[in-house]
């Protein structure tokens, strides 16, 4: 469902501070700095950054350009260890009721209990394989909206928290009333504000 | 105002403009004017998504096929349910692009663009590569102009002293019972 898919998803967000000058240049070299990081070969459990919208391998831009035309196109590439509940929770009873048997007593402590859980969830992240999650953004320079393909709330903070590291700008939603403001004149807008709902029965 | 409270407070205004472009896009079978656009094709079809009440008492109600269940949405209008989310084809020139479209927060969601002969090659060439990229972009941004420019219109009529009788035509066409 991404930008270059047969059909997309997406929200529109309007960027918000000001630009430097020489803004290619500072751009390449911000989005080179947030570029992803592999972390299959670790025992991270989280990685956030940006790839090619072409390839999510491709974190160094070598196959297409994060500059086409007037636009920055790029994928936020999320990879995240996780450990499935029921999996968790299976692991956790199978090693309170080794130490329970090993020690001999008929029930283990509370704070007991959740230092078995703290070990066997690092022990269990180490091993999961890291999730891969590719988001496609769109970065209008001429008129500083940005397309980005998902609807998620959460995936949405995580793309704002990654945009102001990048490029030290806001991004804001652009719910109707957001978009509405684009659209009017400074009166209308004063109007836009104290409007309520019509009734329409 | 931050942005929760923006949507919270002004969730009608992507409902009530959604419910205007249904009512708008029966009145002249499907045309509409866009000022400095010319005549454009907005039809509903297929899916259509009203909700009713708040917090706990919130309910969805699904309508999706093809008139006969308009008809049920447009009794749901009549219920005092609110058009939260529709599927919507639009058509400018020999252009069509099918989207749906989320009321409260403007997510556009399978948006279908237009079938050109750039989408169709297969070619890994960078200046390819770049040509499609900026293509696509350029459809979905087409799209939005013309959803921009629809929102603009209403919005228009919205804010001026002819919304009372907008209002009245509005509510009239949701009482008729086909």
């Amino acid at each position: 469902m991404g930008l270059l898919s047969n059909s997309g998803t997406f929200v529109r967000f309007a960027v918000e501070g000001e630009m430097p000058e020489n803004f290619w240049e500072f751009a390449a070299e911000r989005i080179a700095a947030n570029a992803f990081k592999d972390i299959d070969d670790n025992y991270e459990e989280y990685s956030i950054g940006w790839v090619s919208v072409m390839n999510m391998f491709d974190s160094q831009f070598a196959y297409a350009s994060h500059a086409v035309g007037d636009y920055i196109v790029l994928s936020m590439r999320i990879d995240e260890r996780k450990v499935p509940s029921a999996v968790l929770k299976k692991f956790c009873m199978k090693e309170e009721e080794r130490v329970r048997k090993e020690k001999q007593v008929p029930k283990l402590s509370r704070g007991h209990r959740l230092e078995i859980k703290e070990s066997i969830k690092l022990m269990l992240t180490k091993k999961a394989a890291p999730m891969p999650a590719v988001y496609d953004l769109c970065w209008n320079l001429a008129n500083n909206t940005v397309l980005f393909f998902s609807t998620s709330a959460k995936v949405h903070m995580a793309l704002e928290d990654l945009f102001k590291e990048t490029f030290g700008l806001h991004l804001v939603l652009q719910v109707p009333y957001l978009a509405a403001a684009h659209l009017l004149n400074p009166a209308q807008e004063a109007e836009l504000a104290a409007m309520n709902s019509s009734i329409l029965l | 105002m931050d942005l929760v409270d923006i949507i919270a407070e002004k969730r009608f205004l992507g409902q009530e403009f959604l419910t205007w472009l249904w009512c708008k896009s029966e009145e002249r079978s499907g045309a509409i004017d866009l000022p400095g656009i010319g005549d454009i094709s907005v039809a509903f079809e297929k899916h259509l998504l009203l909700e009713y009440g708040e917090g706990e008492s919130h309910e969805k109600v699904i309508c999706q096929g093809l008139q006969a269940e308009l008809n049920e949405a447009r009794t749901g209008l009549r219920m005092g349910k609110k058009l939260e989310q529709a599927r919507i084809v639009l058509g400018r020139g020999e252009y069509e692009w099918i989207m749906t479209v989320k009321a409260s927060m403007f997510d556009f969601k399978s948006v279908k663009t237009p079938k050109t002969m750039a989408s169709q090659e297969d070619s890994d060439d960078p200046m390819a590569v770049e040509g499609k990229i900026l293509e696509k972009i350029g459809l979905y941004e087409q799209a939005l102009q013309l959803v921009d420019e629809l929102f603009r219109l209403y919005l228009t009529v919205r804010l001026s002293p002819g919304w009372e009788a907008e209002l009245a035509r509005l509510r009239a066409w949701i009482r008729i019972k086909e």
